[in-house]
């Protein structure tokens, strides 16, 4: 009898609320632990050794931080007119790239939802751009629009336009680099808007056209509204895929000419490693983290709010 | 008499023994020292170089197994690293515990800073002496060339790519012209009064398809060595004898004028050339005149497979003279050995092997590359098309020397100088005027100089 007693006891200290919930979250972290730990050392840390060379001073000698400036290099990057500059090219790129990416996209995979034969070749075909290193896309498109030797100046020719100096003129040296990424990404808007098209339920549409709806009243009332919650995610991915881009004005342009194609990260990419000055790199670094991060968190919550309403 | 010549007889050959015995040993100990630094073939040493990648290969497949015939027992490995990664790898591996690089290459104004964070070894230094050979002759390097290498006073390497830049000349387009082929005496302004003519429509059909110039004009750190070699010529200079920026002034806005001017009469577009394109312009005959790196020599005059131009086409000579002087602007490659180097003998022995003259000659003649001494520029060069070019290598040298006609030497100096590519970019897009551009670049070069 005394025994069943004791059992029952240790039953029900087992069974005790705090000590089941404790259990739990020990075997929820214990799953957890790895994922976190290669986490931590693969992103936290470098994240965390970034905002350290920030706030100090860089010995080249030891090739750390070895001293706590403050705000110094925060202050030598405002005081920067170059880095106001990078920013505001950025600005500019990210203000026409993504849009035109994104309506393209959409409007291009629209096109040709339409069933026939060989949609799935030229599907397979949207890839190719993304798989092409950015650097070689770069060089590419830098021999097409060669002035002397490319041939969208020979084809421009033809219609009568002639001597466009795509990487001498700033504003075309933009465009340059706006086209070369919007070749290079509009693809893959195209794929994500593709299968977003493809899942849409069919029945709306076929009682809209028993309605007597006409093309633009199902495209405007219909797919769109529909396609607003991906058309917003897709934009933030794009988002942040954009914002990091350096390697195709590397490529192009080198930043040129005078700075107009100078985009932040590569900025921060010259100064870091071909001026070797890590500490001010790595406070530009730390404003366009913190930067990216409050405007992805505001998109995310605006793609919510559509995602809600819609 | 017998006893004391025995007695004195045995005595020395005791002696002798002696010291015959404390000879061999000496020797040997100091062959088995050579042995361990240099290797032995059951133990070979290994070396390992940090390169460029442009010729890091070229350099592992002919160069190693030459060196090899000399050093059979120094194994050596080279890593080639893009252009623009060398120096922050470099700099990442020499300040590290236990570098993985016993040779590092470095371009002309990276040895104050790898030599400033203590990376490089004092070639010159007691310790290096009893590792040189006797016949290793440092006062047969031209001054400009070895000065590359050379910081506070101390030797921390040896040239071993030498280049400058130089005028390369298109006679046909001259002559089509009716233009003088330009000599080592002509003037920027004998050159830009000479341009318009130079621009020209060869095969008649109206549109003007050849040039007169074409050179660095894009944003990028090389760009203002064609700016800083007009004012060199014309007797300025980057910096006072205090080490502060003396560049904005009168001369230097004249030059960067002429610097500007000068697209006025190169191909469409030029404005986004730097080396590859303007390379290709000239290589292609649209271009009566090419300011480059002289080692591209080769490629354009002689390597069919890499020119339109034939050797008799093309001339090459010092940049156009300022009021002061012919321009030429240094571009050594030096080869340094790291302070943390576990074999550093081995690692000098290639080295200098490969500045030596025996060194050199083979270099030049097996793979183009040009020599830094003077013994090898007077020799009869082992290929014909080496002669003019040494002629105009050995003025460019002398012009080098004289007017300074280099880079920032300071360990923070690519940061100036990606200063002076930003502004000067800015000004050749018109976004400022030359002042302005060259007053923001002094005033930031102050405060990275600091």
């Amino acid at each position: 009898m005394a025994t069943n007693t004791m059992t029952a006891g240790e039953v029900r200290r087992a069974r005790s609320p705090v000590r089941s919930k404790l259990m739990d979250a020990a075997s929820r972290w214990a799953f957890m632990a790895p994922a976190a730990i290669i986490l931590a050392a693969m992103l936290a840390y470098p994240i965390i050794y970034t905002v350290e060379i920030s706030f100090a001073r860089f010995d080249l000698m030891t090739f750390s931080a070895v001293e706590f400036v403050g705000w110094e290099n925060y202050a030598h990057v405002f005081d920067d007119y170059r880095f106001w500059s990078s920013m505001r090219v950025t600005l500019i790129y990210l203000a026409f790239a993504l849009p035109i990416q994104i309506v393209l996209g959409f409007g291009i995979a629209y096109l040709i939802n339409a069933p026939w034969r060989g949609r799935g070749a030229v599907r397979a075909l949207f890839i190719i751009p993304m798989v092409v290193a950015p650097v070689v896309a770069g060089g590419i498109w830098r021999m097409i629009l060669d002035p002397l030797w490319g041939i969208m100046n020979w084809v421009a020719g033809l219609f009568g336009v002639d001597g466009l100096d795509w990487f001498g003129d700033p504003t075309l040296a933009m465009a340059s680099i706006i086209i070369i990424d919007t070749w290079r990404w509009t693809p893959f808007v195209i794929l994500i808007a593709t299968a977003a098209l493809l899942a849409l339920p069919r029945d709306i549409f076929e009682a809209a056209e028993i309605d007597g709806a006409n093309w633009w009243s199902m495209l405007w009332s219909i797919t769109l509204p529909l396609l607003v919650p991906i058309i917003a995610a897709t934009f933030v991915v794009r988002w942040l895929g954009a914002v990091k881009m350096f390697d195709i004005a590397l490529a192009a342009t080198y930043g040129g000419p005078g700075g107009a194609t100078n985009v932040i990260n590569l900025f921060i990419y010259e100064e870091a490693f071909r001026s070797l000055r890590f500490a001010e790199s790595a406070a530009m670094a730390v404003i366009v983290l913190v930067l990216t991060m409050v405007l992805t968190g505001i998109f995310l919550i605006g793609t919510r709010k559509l995602e809600d309403r819609y | 008499m017998k006893q004391l010549f025995g007695a004195v007889s045995s005595l020395s050959r005791r002696a002798l023994m002696v010291s015959a015995s404390a000879a061999v040993i000496a020797t040997m100990t100091g062959m088995v020292a050579q042995a361990e630094g240099l290797g032995t073939p059951d133990k070979p040493v290994e070396v390992r170089m940090i390169a460029n990648e442009a010729f890091a290969n070229q350099w592992q497949t002919l160069m190693v197994p030459e060196f090899n015939k000399h050093y059979p027992n120094v194994k050596v490995t080279i890593d080639g690293v893009p252009y623009v990664e060398l120096l922050a790898k470099s700099m990442l591996d020499a300040t590290g515990p236990s570098p993985t690089y016993d040779i590092i290459i470095a371009d002309d104004p990276w040895v104050p800073q790898l030599a400033s964070v203590g990376a490089l070894l004092d070639l010159r230094s007691e310790e290096v002496k009893g590792w040189t050979s006797e016949d290793f002759d440092w006062d047969d390097f031209n001054v400009a060339p070895l000065a590359a290498s050379e910081w506070d006073g101390v030797q921390y390497g040896v040239p071993v790519r030498s280049n400058m830049l130089m005028m390369f000349v298109n006679k046909s387009l001259y002559e089509k012209a009716g233009v003088p082929v330009p000599t080592p005496k002509l003037t920027w302004n004998e050159f830009l009064e000479q341009a318009p003519k130079l621009v020209q429509d060869t095969n008649g059909d109206g549109k003007v398809d050849a040039w007169a110039i074409d050179t660095y004009f894009v944003r990028e750190p090389l760009t203002p060595t064609i700016w800083q070699t007009i004012m060199n010529s014309n007797g300025g200079s980057l910096l006072d004898e205090n080490g502060k920026p003396a560049f904005n002034n009168e001369i230097g806005v004249a030059a960067l004028e002429t610097h500007k001017k000068l697209l006025e009469f190169a191909p469409t577009g030029a404005i986004s050339h730097g080396f590859s394109e303007s390379l290709q312009a000239f290589r292609q005959g649209m271009v009566a005149t090419h300011i480059n790196w002289g080692s591209v020599f080769k490629g354009s005059a002689i390597d069919a497979a890499t020119t339109t131009l034939t050797p008799e086409q093309v001339g090459i000579q010092v940049l156009p003279m300022g009021s002061k002087s012919a321009g030429a602007h240094r571009g050594i490659w030096s080869g340094a050995v790291s302070a943390k180097s576990e074999n550093p003998e081995a690692a000098w022995a290639v080295l200098q092997w490969l500045s030596s003259k025996e060194g050199e000659k083979w270099h030049s003649a097996n793979l183009g590359v040009f020599p830094a001494r003077k013994s090898t520029l007077a020799a009869e060069p082992s290929e014909p098309w080496l002669v003019p070019v040494f002629d105009a290598l050995q003025q460019a040298y002398d012009a080098a020397g004289e007017g300074k006609m280099w880079r920032i030497r300071h360990p923070r100096s690519d940061a100036a100088q990606q200063v002076l590519a930003d502004e000067h970019s800015r000004f050749i897009a018109g976004q400022v005027s030359a002042e302005e551009a060259l007053n923001v670049a002094a005033e930031k070069i102050e405060k990275i100089l600091k």
